[in-house]
């Protein structure tokens, strides 16, 4: 039977699991060194002997590599060269890199406004040419609805300038001009860094005797194979697989709150009937808003190893870690440490817990009954914390922009959640949690590795979203900026969605994915009316693949 | 930072027919225009998810004739439950101003509403505007309206309210729809005053708007003292629009906020849906959010002449002598089933141009020295010539106000077939078919 494995790269600990068929084989968990993500992935993949095993279909990586980098701003530099055209002024949004701006307008529907300045192109390949930069990044405003300028401008300078790299903002065909332009600029900025890693990554696998593909998990709970991912989109994997691993060890059709409580941060997601959901706008990274399509998920710097401070004589949750937990051998104090000392986890030391937490309190007033309370204090302020971001997160939910009346009609809002809960943390933090949210709250077998499984179990997402404009003869994609000619009728009606079907199963095909499952949303026909007359259409719609998990996973693991 | 905060509600799945005016396309290019701006990106812009207004608030400030199943509301109930969370996020201070972006529009729709007419079913604004009193103690308001056309019904809705100041300042009624807007409509006997119309001459541009803002909008806004301003945010006087024959520019509009500085803007009309939309409403809401609107230039140029300069300062001072010079003539009537004091009568034929007939209608106004005074409104309905009655009982009404609209109740209940009680004063709407008392279905999605 075919094997897989799934790796979750996360802040404290590192997660593996070799999956067969539904059983969970092996499972591990290691130290993470974020300043040596390579050699963390491949101790993950000794740990559960790589080279021994046999038949591995695939072999998934959820990493924080490009998270990291760009937090860091470990980033090479990128000349950002905008069309921005007239509208809003640039200066009104925080840009968190300089920008060229260069003339040349669009409008809302693609056609050219004004025109570029040649004088100008001509002034930027100069300055490219004695420039250290060697990336260039061009976005249009409304390019993705006609590349035109960034095209030329880009065929321009690889003809003028040598050995440039150069992307366009078209290529990321959803609306949103500044995220377009900051998603182009960031992808450009790390897709060195992913393809080093990705070309290392595989040397080492194959040099282990494995041939199988590896697979990056995205913040949208796809995967995609390592040299066909676009490098931003393996941002929030991690909470992404938190979801994924919720939907691996549950049934079908429910709706629950996934909570995943690590080492640094707690990560919750939300699942409704079955479909993790997806955020409506793209997703934050540092102070770089993007374009890039995740699953509504909210992380918080509350974890198993957060330091416990005491104020004015209350215990309080840092949003930081100052190293392990006292029982493990730390210096601090965490709520790891109240968890073992309560009995809701046996990972530590009791009496250096008990001890641990006995520093929060003065000397005099060190009694069992103090600590205790203590104790039960660190644990209720967590619970407290992961509750009030649920609680956020389901607000949110709930106040999702509605575009026609028939969404606001059937607006529903009356799920009945329950909480499945996962994570090194969880079982200490369930009872107290269940009290918080007032709902049941599942712990999951394998909780301890269920952002592995995740990863392991995803199935490759798809979405393809079509914006056809017959009366100027032109089709996007947004997921994939590709940009076309429309040869139909000027009013169609069902053979546009054919037309989409045709289009995305090329993709499909083109990206190894299967797309049996696909779904297709009605499809908005909006008559474009000049004069009085009907003169086209504009068509929108969309198909997709969403995010699911390839079957359940059951813990046919013996303890090792 | 002000938080300035939107609802976009586009409706697009709901028009007037395909090639009508109002149909989906209208604010698809106003989408793209702001998500591409990344307006919605700006920190201090929240966007609100829209919602649906229950009946209770329909009903305390329209009478919807001769039952509400007869009209299609789906639509319009979600443009009035967008309008009030903007409303209720502006009282709870989560917001400093608003900007309702929603179809369909509304300040057509009046006091009674026997069909859909210039596009609009029910009245945004009013209905907001008595949410609000009813539910956040709100005294005085003003609603200024920037449309093109006359905002006739919301006029007719306000006009015997001393404590709602209704402005229209629109192209001429002697060129435009709906016709009406003169000067001489100031007011009912208790609210003389309140009402205040600009008809402004086919021509004029923003130099010409804003000196009238300037110069007579601001300063009756001022002596009024609202506590809340709300504005009719229509978009037919750019110098596209293909209904009206105005010159105003996108950055007009924007300085039209910029000096109205209302609490919130609801979007009324506005049909040149590529030439001006996309461009106005931005230009609207960076000037709500504080920001740098003077980088929006719509494409096309003006082609229209503008009036300005000093033909149009001589008019405008003409038109305010006039408008002073203006003094009520009222009609008193006695009817036996009117209760005791003085009643001013106003008969009014109203035309539902999209469905294309008439209502004919009798105002009764009690003339009151305390309070708004206690309003009967008699309508029939001259295509089907079905009968209804509305009694409005005002806001703060005094003690014999009060009692006269029970007596008018407890006359007309058992005489007229369809029966409203506007209970504004108690908060309480009741209806009355055949005599008997209606319970009308609450709907689910409620934003109150």
């Amino acid at each position: 039977m075919e094997n897989k494995i799934g790796i979750d790269v996360g802040g404290t600990f590192t997660d593996v699991v070799l999956i067969r068929g539904d059983e969970v084989m092996k499972k591990g968990k290691i130290p993470t060194r974020q300043e040596d993500l390579l050699n963390t992935i491949l101790n993950a993949l000794d740990f559960i002997e790589l080279s021994g095993t046999p038949s591995i279909g695939h072999i998934t990586v959820s990493t924080t590599l490009v998270t990291n980098a760009i937090l860091q701003k470990k980033l090479p530099p990128v000349e950002l060269v905008l069309f921005p055209g007239s509208g809003m002024q640039l200066s009104s949004l925080h840009w968190p890199v300089s920008y060229r701006v260069l003339a040349g307008e669009l409008d809302f529907r693609g056609r050219e406004v004004r025109q570029a300045n040649l004088k100008e192109w001509e002034t930027l390949a100069k300055d490219l040419k004695q420039s250290e930069a060697k990336s260039v990044a061009i976005v249009g405003k409304f390019s993705h609805r006609n590349l035109v300028f960034e095209e030329k401008l880009a065929a321009y300078l690889a003809k003028e300038v040598t050995g440039l790299s150069i992307a366009l903002g078209s290529e990321w065909g959803q609306s949103n001009f500044y995220r377009r332009s900051l998603t182009t600029y960031l992808n450009l900025a790390c897709s060195g860094l992913l393809s080093n890693f990705a070309s290392q990554l595989q040397n080492a696998v194959k040099a282990r005797g494995c041939n199988a593909p590896i697979r990056v998990l995205k913040a949208d709970g796809g995967v995609l194979p390592l040299e066909k991912v676009r490098p931003v989109e393996s941002i929030y994997s991690g909470p992404a697989a938190s979801v994924l691993g919720a939907l691996a060890q549950s049934d079908g059709q429910e709706s629950y709150v996934v909570v995943d409580i690590g080492g640094t941060t707690t990560d919750i997601g939300l699942v409704l009937s079955g479909n993790p959901l997806m955020s409506s706008h793209g997703a934050k990274i540092g102070s770089f808003l993007t374009n890039v399509r995740s699953l509504a998920v909210r992380s918080i710097p509350v974890g198993g190893d957060s330091a416990v401070l005491m104020e004015n004589g209350e215990a309080s949750l840092a949003s930081y870690r100052l190293g392990q937990a006292y029982c493990i051998g730390g210096n601090h104090p965490t709520p790891t440490d109240a968890m073992r000392y309560l009995n809701l986890t046996d990972y530590g030391s009791m009496s250096r817990a008990e001890e641990g937490l006995a520093l929060l309190l003065p000397e005099n007033e060190r009694e069992p009954q103090s600590i205790q309370q203590i104790a039960e204090t660190i644990v209720h302020k967590m619970a407290d914390q992961i509750g009030l971001a649920i609680e956020q997160l389901l607000m949110e939910w709930k106040a999702e922009p509605a575009y026609k009346v028939w969404e606001v009609l059937h607006h529903q809002s009356d799920f009945k959640f329950y909480i499945q809960l996962s994570g090194g943390g969880a079982p200490g933090i369930a009872s107290a949690l269940e009290r918080r949210m007032n709902t049941k709250t599942i712990l999951m077998d394998l909780s301890d590795v269920s952002n592995a499984i995740g990863a392991a179990m995803a199935k490759p997402t798809f979405s393809w979203t079509l914006n056809l404009d017959t009366s100027l003869s032109r089709y996007r994609i947004e997921e994939t900026g590709e940009q076309g000619s429309w040869e139909g009728s000027k009013k169609p009606h069902k053979e546009v969605e054919e037309f989409l079907k045709n289009l995305a199963l090329r993709q499909a095909q083109s990206m190894g994915i299967e797309a049996k499952t696909l779904q297709t949303e009605p499809f908005d026909y909006f008559p474009l009316v000049e004069n009085y007359h009907t003169v086209g259409q504009i068509i929108r719609g969309s198909m997709h693949v969403p995010p699911g998990v390839l079957r359940s996973v059951t813990g046919g693991l013996k303890d090792e | 930072m002000n938080k300035t905060g939107i609802i976009f509600f586009p409706a697009f799945d709901w028009s007037l027919g395909e090639s009508h005016p109002e149909r989906e396309e209208r604010l698809l290019y106003t989408q793209e225009q702001i998500f591409e701006e990344g307006i919605m990106d700006l920190p201090q812009v929240k966007q609100y998810s829209p919602g649906v207004a229950n009946l209770t608030d329909v009903l305390r400030t329209q009478a919807i004739f001769p039952r509400l199943e007869q009209h299609q509301l789906d639509a319009h109930l979600i443009a009035v439950g967008s309008s009030i969370i903007l409303g209720k996020a502006i009282m709870d201070k989560e917001i400093h101003n608003g900007f309702a972006l929603i179809r369909p529009p509304g300040h057509h729709s009046g006091a009674t509403v026997w069909g859909n007419r210039g596009f609009c079913t029910l009245n945004n604004e009013a209905i907001l505007v008595n949410h609000l009193r009813a539910n956040y103690g709100i005294k005085k308001v003003a609603i200024i309206d920037t449309d093109v056309h006359h905002g006739d019904g919301t006029q007719d809705i306000f006009c015997y309210d001393p404590n709602v100041l209704c402005i229209s300042i629109h192209q001429d009624g002697r060129t435009l729809y709906p016709g009406t807007g003169f000067t001489d409509e100031k007011g009912g006997p208790n609210s003389w005053g309140c009402t205040l119309n600009i008809p402004l001459i086919p021509g004029v541009g923003d130099e010409g708007f804003i000196y009238a803002l300037e110069n007579w909008v601001l300063p009756r806004v001022e002596e009024f003292k609202p506590d809340i301003i709300i504005n009719s945010a229509g978009q037919d006087n750019h110098y596209t629009d293909p209904l009206a024959s105005m010159n105003v520019s996108a950055r007009g509009y924007g300085k039209i906020t910029e000096i109205i500085k209302p609490d919130l803007a609801v979007l009324e009309g506005g049909y040149s849906i590529q030439g001006a939309l996309p461009y106005v409403n931005m230009a609207i809401l960076l000037a709500l959010a504080g920001e740098d609107y003077s980088g929006v230039i719509e494409p096309q140029k003006p082609e229209r002449k503008e009036i300005g300069g000093d033909t149009f300062r001589s008019y405008l001072v003409n038109l305010k002598r006039q408008n002073e010079n203006i003094r009520p003539n009222w009609t008193l009537k006695k009817e036996t089933f009117l209760p005791a004091g003085e009643w001013v009568i106003q008969e009014k034929n109203i035309f539902y141009d999209t469905d294309w007939f008439k209502e004919h209608r009798k105002d009764y106004v009690r003339k009151c020295d305390h309070c708004g005074g206690t309003v009967l409104i008699i309508s029939q309905n001259q295509l089907t010539f079905e009968k209804a009655v509305l009694v409005r009982i005002p806001f703060e009404a005094c003690e014999s106000c009060r009692q006269a609209g029970y007596d008018l109740i407890e006359h007309f209940k058992n005489t007229e077939k369809t029966l409203l009680l506007q209970n504004q004063y108690k908060n309480e709407v009741r209806f009355w078919n055949d005599g008997r008392e209606v319970n009308f279905v609450e709907q689910k999605n409620q934003t109150a």
